[in-house]
C-alpha cells in the first residue's frame, strides 16, 4: 500500500509518499498563502518527482498548521502525532522528540511504540525557533544553510548575554563593530538558541534517547550548542524537516480515523 | 560638594551634575557601541553646559546596562536603587516606581528616603520595552515620539496585538496593515498591550501611593495615559524622565562623599 503525508508548517510544506514503511519520495516547498493551496502544490510535485501514479496513493493524510483545511485528504491527525511516530519509526529507540521549527519549539513524549504520552509547547517567543536564525542570517549577510558549519569552528569567544533574539540584534550589531570573527558570533547565537530550547524542556522530563526534528534541526550549529547543553548526543535524521510528514504517511498506513482533531497542534 | 551620576543604558546614557544637593547640568545622548566611550561623551556633553570642571568633580557613581565599564567612576551601584533614589528627588512622597527603558522593565517599592524596599524587574525579554516601541515605529513608520498621541487619538474599536513576543507581534502588525487597518488603531493596540503588561508586574510588587514613571516610555503618553487608567493613580514623571537613574547615582556620589571624605588622587 502506497500512502502520501503532507505536513504544512508556518514557512515550509513538506510531502512524503511511503511504501511498507519505506520512503520513496519526498519533497519540501517555502509556502506562503492558502493552505489548500500549499498541499495541493507540494503533493503534485511530488508525484511528478517519485514517478508514482496518483491513482496508486490509497491514502493521504494531512498535518500541521491549518491541516483541517485540507480538503481533498483522508484524515488530519495533529502534528505532534505525526511527529512522534514519525521520529519513532525513524529511531524506536527514541522517547522524546524535539521539533524545532520556524516559529516555535515542542518537546514530545512517546512510548515505545511510538505513541504521544506527553507534550510541552514554546510558541510565544521566538528565541529559540528558525525565525531568530533567519534574522541573523540576513544581518550578516550568510544563508542559513552556511550557519551551521561556520559557527563549528568558533572558539567560543562570543557569548550572547541575552537569549531574546531582539536584543541579541544590538549585541551581534556591536560584535560585528568590535570586529568579532563571525564563527564567533554564529556559535552564540546558536548557543543562545540551544539555552532557549533546553528552557523549555525543563518543564518537563527528558527520556533518551532524543530526537530532534524540524528545520532548524538542519543547523549542525545547534544541534552540537544543544547537546553541549543537556549533556549528550541527539539523534538527528538526515531529512529533519520531513519527519512531520513521514509520521502522518505512516499513520495514513495504520488505517485509524483522525477526523476534526482539536489541539493547540 | 560636586558630584556625578551616570547612567549608561541599552539605548540612551546620561550624565548629571550635582553642586550641593542641586542640579546643575544634565545630559541625554544616544548610547554607541563602546559603552565607556559613550559615558565619557555623556560627561562632556554635561560639563558644556556648566562652569563646573572634570577635575572639580569629587566623586562619581555610574550605574545603568553598561555600567560595569565607566572607566572614571569611583562606585558602580545597581539601577535600581538609582532609579529609586532619582525618583525620590523629584517626587520625594513617591512610593512606588515604573521604570521602562530601552531593554527593561522595573517595578520599585520605596521608602520615604528613597531606598529600594521591593521591586520586580524583567530583562529577559524585549516586549514591551523601549526596543520594542521603536522597532513598531520603524515597522509603522511613525516617529517615536509620536506614537503616545497618535495612539490617543483613535477612539473606534479597540484592536487587541494577541502577540507578546516582539518578534511575532510585528508579523501580526503587518497582517493588520494589509488588511487596511489604520495605524492609530495598531498604535493604541500596542500601547494597550504594554499597559497590560506593566499592570501584571505592577500588581505583582503592589502599588502604593504616591507613584511614579521613569525613563523613556514617560515621554510616551499613550502608554502613560493607559497605566494611570488601569492603576487608578496619576503618575509623577520628572520634567526630564530619563536622567533619574543618572540623578540618584550623582546623589549616592554625595552621600557616599560625605561619609568617607574626597578621595585622595596619586
Amino acid at each position: 500500500m502506497i500512502t502520501a503525508g503532507i505536513d504544512i508548517g508556518h514557512q515550509t510544506a513538506n510531502a512524503v509518499l511511503l511504501e511498507e514503511g519505506r520512503v520513496l519520495g519526498h519533497e519540501t516547498r517555502v509556502v506562503s498563502g492558502a493552505v489548500e493551496a500549499a498541499a495541493r502544490m507540494i503533493l503534485d510535485r511530488l508525484i511528478e518527482s517519485s514517478g508514482v501514479l496518483p491513482s496508486d496513493i490509497e491514502r493521504i493524510f494531512a498535518t500541521g498548521v491549518g491541516r483541517e483545511n485540507v480538503g481533498f485528504v483522508q484524515g488530519h491527525p495533529t502534528g505532534m502525532l505525526c511527529h512522534v511516530r514519525g521520529a519513532h519509526h525513524l529511531f524506536p529507540e527514541a522517547r522524546t522528540v524535539i521539533d524545532v521549527g520556524a516559529e516555535g519549539s515542542r518537546i514530545l513524549l512517546c512510548d515505545e511504540r511510538g505513541n504521544l504520552v506527553n507534550f510541552v509547547m514554546n510558541d510565544k517567543c521566538a528565541s529559540g525557533a528558525g525565525v531568530f536564525l533567519e534574522t541573523v542570517a540576513e544581518m550578516m549577510g550568510i544563508t542559513l544553510s552556511e550557519m551551521g558549519p561556520l559557527s563549528l569552528d568558533s572558539s567560543g569567544s562570543v557569548v550572547l548575554t541575552t537569549t531574546c533574539a531582539v536584543f541579541a540584534e544590538s549585541e551581534i550589531v556591536a560584535e560585528i563593530h568590535r570586529g568579532s570573527p563571525r564563527q564567533d558570533i554564529l556559535w552564540g547565537v546558536h548557543d543562545s538558541i540551544a539555552i532557549k530550547i533546553v528552557q523549555t524542556s525543563n518543564r518537563t522530563v527528558l527520556e533518551r534517547e532524543i530526537v530532534l526534528t524540524g528545520g532548524v534541526a538542519r543547523n549542525i550549529g545547534v544541534v552540537k550548542a544543544m547537546e553541549k547543553q543537556l549533556g549528550y548526543a541527539l539523534l538527528v535524521p538526515e531529512r529533519p524537516e520531513i519527519v512531520g510528514a513521514l509520521g502522518a504517511a505512516l499513520l495514513a498506513a495504520e488505517g485509524k480515523e483522525y477526523h476534526d482533531q482539536t489541539s493547540t497542534d | 560638594m560636586i558630584t556625578c551620576g551616570i547612567d549608561v543604558g541599552s539605548l540612551s546614557a546620561e550624565a548629571v551634575i550635582f553642586v550641593d544637593g542641586k542640579l546643575e547640568a544634565y545630559s541625554l545622548i544616544r548610547t554607541g557601541y563602546d559603552s565607556a566611550q559613550t559615558a565619557l561623551d555623556a560627561l562632556r556633553v554635561a560639563l558644556e553646559k556648566t562652569e563646573v570642571r572634570q577635575e572639580d568633580i569629587e566623586y562619581t557613581v555610574a550605574t545603568g546596562y553598561g555600567r560595569v565599564i565607566v572607566p572614571f567612576a569611583d562606585r558602580n551601584i545597581t539601577e535600581i536603587s538609582c532609579h529609586a533614589k532619582g525618583a525620590h528627588f523629584f517626587h520625594p512622597e513617591v512610593r512606588t516606581i515604573l521604570d521602562m527603558g530601552g531593554q527593561d522593565c522595573k517595578a520599585i517599592r520605596c521608602d520615604d528616603k528613597g531606598k529600594v524596599t521591593k521591586f520586580l524587574m524583567n530583562d529577559k525579554c524585549a516586549a514591551g520595552t523601549g526596543r520594542s516601541m521603536e522597532v513598531m515605529a520603524g515597522l509603522l513608520e511613525v516617529r517615536l515620539e509620536d506614537i503616545g498621541p497618535l495612539s490617543l487619538a483613535w477612539d473606534g474599536d479597540k484592536i487587541k496585538i494577541s502577540n507578546t513576543c516582539v518578534i511575532f507581534a510585528k508579523s501580526e502588525v503587518l497582517s493588520l496593515i494589509r488588511e487596511g487597518v489604520p495605524v492609530n488603531a495598531i498604535l493604541a493596540g500596542l500601547c494597550e498591550g504594554v499597559a497590560e503588561r506593566v499592570r501584571t508586574l505592577l500588581r505583582r510588587v503592589g502599588v502604593e501611593k504616591e507613584f511614579g514613571i521613569s525613563g523613556g516610555i514617560s515621554k510616551n503618553i499613550g502608554v502613560v495615559r493607559r497605566v494611570e487608567e488601569k492603576i487608578g493613580f496619576e503618575a509623577h514623571i520628572a520634567f526630564e524622565p530619563q536622567i533619574v537613574g543618572a540623578v540618584g547615582a550623582a546623589i549616592f556620589a554625595a552621600e557616599l562623599l560625605a561619609k568617607k571624605g574626597p578621595r585622595v588622587r596619586t
